[in-house]
């Protein structure tokens, strides 16, 4: 295992325990324990089965205190990723989710899917959960943050202020659609692509055919990536 | 979902289980992995595990945002999108 990995995992791992922009260190903790108890939960198990989730009343088994609205966010994210909606996504925000405190949380879930993802795929052991730490988040949102290209406002490279965390210039990243996904909550989009880089392959070695960096070619890595794509019915 | 598609990628059916087994917590997991660790080594499965965990993940952030795919790259990928069935995926979006 190359240790950059190892190394990459065990720090994004380990901020999700300490606080964030828009939640603590303790309800990014909860994030993590609901991502993981969506997997078993019966409502969500229910919905993925019909033919449209909407159709299927009910409570989800959680396993936190969060919010009805964050825990759906969570357990649909975790369960049924290919189906969800600006819909689905509008109702979240009427039920009191804010654009910011979804964009982090949708940052967490998706930390803790790589890392227990991989330590299952590996045949390692389930990370312990992260250990909460004292802290408030900042609530800081980028100024130049607009609506029009996903659900919510997106911070475009051209719009990043000097007050803002280098969130393209770190990683040479060009500013893709699925870079800004994150771009409203900057950190959150930071630690994510940090550990996602170093997963799949760097901005600059995507396309440099003529070297492997991995142990397993570029033909091979996109061959994954797109089965998993297919397996959650990812359009993107 | 068949393992074996043809596409000339080498070790394409260890991997592609791999993938299928790791995603869907399958109970031939070890089994696969196994396989991958003996036939390419264990580099390349702690890798292909990276990349396959990435993805799993990456796909999440790009549906939970709703970002639309790049108009060049959906004009680039337009026919193997519709020849895939891929296109279909967003009428299952409610």
């Amino acid at each position: 295992m190359r240790q950059e990995l190892r190394d990459a995992l065990d720090i994004a791992w380990d901020a999700l325990g300490a606080a964030g922009v828009w939640w603590t260190g303790a309800e990014r903790v909860k994030i993590v324990a609901e991502t993981r108890a969506a997997r078993a939960c019966d409502l969500c198990q229910a919905r993925k089965a019909a033919l449209s989730p909407a159709a299927i009343p009910g409570r989800h088994t959680g396993a936190t205190d969060l919010s009805e609205a964050a825990i759906e966010a969570v357990h649909r994210i975790v369960t049924d990723p290919g189906r969800l909606s600006e819909a689905w996504y509008k109702r979240l925000g009427a039920s009191g989710l804010s654009d910011e405190a979804y964009v982090e949380l949708l940052s967490v879930v998706a930390i803790t899917t790589a890392a227990d993802t991989y330590d299952r795929a590996a045949g390692n052991s389930q990370r312990d959960t992260p250990v909460p730490r004292e802290g408030l988040p900042s609530r800081r949102r980028p100024t130049g943050a607009k609506p029009g290209l996903g659900w919510m406002p997106m911070l475009a490279p051209e719009d990043v202020t000097p007050d803002d965390p280098p969130l393209y210039e770190a990683g040479g990243r060009i500013g893709g659609n699925v870079h800004r996904a994150l771009s409203l909550v900057p950190e959150a989009m930071m630690q994510f692509w940090h550990m996602f880089e170093t997963m799949y392959l760097p901005q600059h070695a995507m396309r440099d055919f003529a070297r492997e960096y991995r142990a397993i070619s570029h033909a091979q890595i996109e061959m994954l990536a797109a089965r998993v794509a297919v397996q959650n019915q990812c359009v993107y | 979902m068949a393992g074996e598609g043809g596409s000339g990628v080498p070790h394409e059916a260890e991997l592609l289980a791999f993938a299928d087994a790791a995603i869907t917590a399958g109970a031939g997991l070890a089994k696969v992995r196994q396989l991958v660790v003996g036939r390419m080594g264990d580099d390349a499965m702690h890798d292909a595990a990276a990349v396959i965990a990435g993805f799993d993940a990456i796909t999440r952030v790009a549906d939970g945002s709703g970002i639309p795919l790049e108009a060049q790259k959906a004009e680039a990928t337009a026919e193997w999108r519709d020849r895939l069935g891929i296109d279909a995926f967003w009428t299952m979006k409610v």
